[in-house]
């Protein structure tokens, strides 16, 4: 409970800190008089909700969106039907369906309406944008973006086709704005303390890392839509009240794109990289609309200009934007931070072994494994080696669920895994590392264990929790804990890939070549690292690598794969006598 | 039947100039996984260019030469310019890089030459028409498809036969793995950026043809379509562009031709029927038609 109040606490403070320097910042430029300036902080307002909905999804799961401008366009005519007086309605809209001729709300009426049926449509469409991978959803979100655009026009019953609609009551002053934007603020402030926000942010930085650490892409990715659904609606439907009007002029791409370009010259992946972006592109492109002729009518082609100079500049100099990771929240975050100081306590020692059975993996025609299968004992080091395409990484990768078996088993004591993803094999008790480093690169060394701590808080509850900050000091990683993860060395970044599979409390520790590319010494060391990590939080540990020396110093057994089959097995000293081993991986001597 | 031949003809024409789009926005993915959202700008410069000539007396006998000249160029230094300096960077990056470049060539053809849309005339024979078994036919139609079959075979040649074409498709396929055989990156790059601004020219002069005018944002429609056309068959596929692209062509014209016999005052949601289908398509088939996989390493 204490944390609950702690992240609201911090999410608020923040916000009013933001929203604060963005009022006083509006303030200064407001007092230079006239009713022009003040719209300009309207607009402005209004922008900032929207850009906040698109950060909430965009910036915390990495995957573009087209479409919330079309969520904004539902919410702002939803806001008109409900809103435009029933006199000036019969009027505007004589042959208006659903009954809407009889319907008026108020303002805060009219808002909460605009926001409900929004949400409801987008958590509808959510599903199959969430579902899709690579640039499916951002293609999906385009698809939506000009369907609503075209109902929008078409549909002249309820929304007077591409003239669009006036007469909705209009709020006066700034006030309401303020409330939505302070609203806005704190709801994606908090996400990103949320359990479900921090795990989109996990998806966003790896998404084949996640999924194996028993993060689920979709329920993550999810939440964080219909969050920023909602912030989208609530933008959509206060602009349209601060307007007076709607249109579909205001929810074409290029607006779309013009809230996008605010988020991502800030940075995305910060709410306070939101706000900067706001108010930045926000008065270059006043700036510019000065520079262009009155006269014309085409008033829009500087702040064009303008909007293309900085997202070039953007992507070029800075595309992680102008804060990148720099964020007050996180700022917050981190001076509120004390470490709990954690007695060890003895591990829950697992007492199921894995075992693999007669698996089998074609791909096509090829046979990757022909019959391969280990056991792993509770507690236990085995090490799998053999010669390039002996079929060790595939084995791995069906044990971990990453690939499919074509026959056999994978099973955890009496549990069978052989159908499991990676997330079921994750929260099953087996965590993993991945030969090419899979950290969550921009997220700080903390946060990358802390992540996984949240999964076993969650999913892993019967075992003993290793504390956050002792895994840290195992790893000697303590003083650069609020270091973004991507920056240490490579050493380093090995141990922390260890301690954070370590973090999910498992059975077992799956490594796969965790000393590739390191030098000797720091091969050496990694056989204490791994063998004090798995003591700490009583796992067993099954590792592939090419380094005989390590795998023979840090195993209890070796099995030796070779063409797919399991060669042979034993000790380390049976294996290294074994004359069948020195000739797969020398060649016969005869 | 007649106007079923009709529509498909007509669908055809549309969308054989949407694949030519497509196969220069599949071309770039394949090199450096950059979904080109300036690529329809390559038909504006084309425009702008035609509309020089005219204005100097062009004639439509080698204008299209100009266009094509102008389209390759302004391709190229796109890449020098901008793309270039993105390389590795993620797709997100790139794909926002190729948006500025969007916004920046709309707003410099407002400022430099009028956000008014400009005209000039078209060849005097485009629409006109003959009889084929009951069928009117447009000569623009039959030039159309003549001159799009006629890419495409020289793209097939170029992509299979040259160099060229060989170390390209090499790139697609595994760009570190090229680089180490001797393939120069940045050679490639640019030439893959060249026959993608050849493709696009050769796209822009079949639609100024139609409709010879030009104004600063005419190529983001055509873009949108091209680049759903890509994605529909996969990206990075050829194949898949040409598919794609004559799908989509023929889903338009069909759904415009046939949506109000299917249920009256439909009609008018013609192109949201298009978009919806589209979106489907996108949840049921999110790789496209020709999938491309990028085997990834764990």
């Amino acid at each position: 409970m204490n944390h609950v109040l702690q992240r609201t606490l911090r999410s608020t403070l923040g916000s009013a800190i933001l929203l604060s320097a963005v009022a006083a910042v509006a303030m200064l430029y407001t007092s230079g008089g006239g009713a022009s300036r003040s719209s300009l902080v309207s607009e402005m307002l209004a922008n900032f909700i929207l850009v906040l909905g698109i950060q909430v999804f965009i910036g915390n799961t990495g995957v573009l969106s087209f479409g919330h401008m079309a969520f904004a366009q539902i919410a702002s005519y939803a806001t008109a039907v409900v809103a435009i007086p029933l006199a000036l309605k019969a009027k505007s809209l004589p042959d208006i369906p659903f009954g809407l001729e009889s319907v008026h709300f108020g303002p805060i009426g009219a808002t909460i309406v605009a926001v409900i049926v929004t949400v409801t449509i987008g958590a509808l469409l959510g599903v199959a944008v969430c579902r899709a991978n690579g640039l499916a959803p951002t293609m999906i979100t385009l698809a939506l973006l000009f369907v609503v655009e075209q109902l929008v026009k078409n549909w002249k019953e309820l929304t007077r086709g591409a003239g669009g609609l006036s007469g909705i009551p209009i709020i006066k002053g700034n006030g309401w704005l303020y409330l939505g934007a302070f609203i806005a603020l704190v709801v994606a402030a908090f996400f990103q303390e949320m359990r479900i926000g921090r795990f989109s942010i996990a998806t966003r930085e790896d998404e084949l890392a996640a999924p194996a650490l028993g993060i689920r892409i979709f329920t993550s990715r999810y939440a964080a839509w219909v969050v920023s659904i909602a912030l989208t609606a609530l933008g959509g439907s206060l602009r349209a009240q601060s307007l007076g009007s709607v249109n579909p002029k205001q929810f074409t791409l290029d607006a779309g794109i013009l809230i996008l370009v605010m988020l991502v010259v800030g940075g995305m992946r910060t709410v306070s990289g939101a706000v900067l972006g706001t108010v930045l592109i926000t008065a270059g492109n006043e700036l510019f609309r000065q520079l262009g002729d009155p006269q014309q009518l085409d008033i829009e082609r500087f702040p064009d200009l303008f909007l293309g100079v900085a997202l070039l500049l953007a992507m070029l100099l800075r595309p992680e934007g102008l804060l990148a990771s720099r964020d007050l929240m996180g700022w917050l975050r981190r001076k509120m931070y004390r470490p709990a100081v954690a007695a060890s306590i003895a591990p829950t020692v697992g007492t199921r072994p894995l075992t693999a059975t007669d698996v089998e993996v074609h791909f096509g025609g090829f046979v990757a494994l022909d019959g391969a299968g280990l056991t792993v004992r509770p507690g236990e080091v085995v090490g799998l080696i053999g010669p390039n395409g002996a079929g060790k990484t595939t084995l791995f990768n069906v044990i971990t669920g990453l690939v499919d078996e074509t026959a056999g088993s994978v099973r955890l004591g009496d549990v069978d895994l052989s159908t499991e993803n990676p997330v079921g094999v994750a929260r099953a008790g087996l965590a993993r590392t991945f030969q090419n480093l899979r950290l969550f690169p921009t997220l700080s060394v903390r946060e990358n264990v802390a992540l996984t701590s949240l999964v076993a808080a969650r999913h892993r509850a019967h075992r003993v929790r290793p504390d956050v900050d002792l895994l840290l000091a195992e790893a000697g990683l303590t003083d650069w804990a609020d270091r973004e993860a991507g920056t240490l060395d490579y050493g380093n970044q090995r141990r922390l890939e260890l301690i954070r599979a370590a973090a999910l409390a498992p059975e077992f520790l799956l490594l796969d070549e965790p000393t590739s590319g390191m030098s000797d010494t720091e091969s050496l060391a990694m056989v204490d690292s791994v063998r004090a990590v798995a003591a700490l939080i009583g796992a067993g540990v099954l590792v592939i690598d090419h380094d005989l020396g390590f795998i023979t110093r840090i195993s209890d057994h070796i099995v030796v794969l070779n063409e797919g089959r399991v060669l042979a097995e034993g000790s380390p000293e049976q294996v290294r006598a074994n004359p069948a081993v020195a000739e797969a991986y020398l060649g016969s001597q005869a | 039947m007649t106007k079923l031949i009709q529509t498909l003809v007509d669908g055809l024409g549309v969308g054989s100039t949407y694949a030519l789009l497509a196969l220069g926005i599949s071309l770039i993915f394949g090199v450096m996984h950059l979904v080109n959202f300036a690529h329809g700008e390559l038909i504006t410069v084309g425009a702008y260019t035609a509309y020089f000539f005219v204005l100097h007396g062009g004639s439509w006998w080698w204008m299209p030469v100009a266009i094509i000249a102008a389209a390759v160029l302004a391709s190229v230094t796109m890449e020098f310019v901008a793309f270039r300096w993105v390389r590795n960077a993620s797709p997100f990056t790139l794909l926002l890089t190729s948006f500025a470049i969007e916004r920046l060539s709309h707003a410099l053809w407002q400022i430099f030459v009028s956000p008014k849309q400009r005209a000039f005339p078209k060849p005097f024979w485009v629409f006109n028409q003959f009889k084929l078994g009951g069928v009117s036919i447009e000569v623009m139609d039959i030039v159309t498809i003549g001159v799009t079959v006629a890419t495409l075979c020289l793209t097939a040649v170029v992509f299979k036969r040259t160099m060229f074409g060989i170390s390209v498709r090499a790139a697609a396929e595994d760009f570190d793995a090229a680089r180490l055989m001797g393939t120069r990156a940045n050679r490639v790059i640019s030439g893959a950026f060249a026959f993608a601004g050849l493709l696009a020219g050769v796209a822009a002069c079949l639609i100024l043809m139609r409709t010879p005018s030009a104004d600063p944002s005419m190529g983001s429609d055509w873009l949108m379509k091209a680049v759903i056309a890509a994605v529909i068959g996969g990206l990075g596929s050829f194949t898949g562009a040409v598919v794609g692209g004559i799908a989509l062509g023929l889903l338009e014209t069909l759904t415009r031709a046939y949506l109000p016999e299917v249920a009256t005052g439909w009609d008018k949601f013609s192109t949201a029927v298009v978009f919806i289908i589209i979106a489907i398509f996108f949840v049921v088939r999110p790789d496209g038609i020709f999938k491309v996989s990028h085997a990834e390493r764990v």
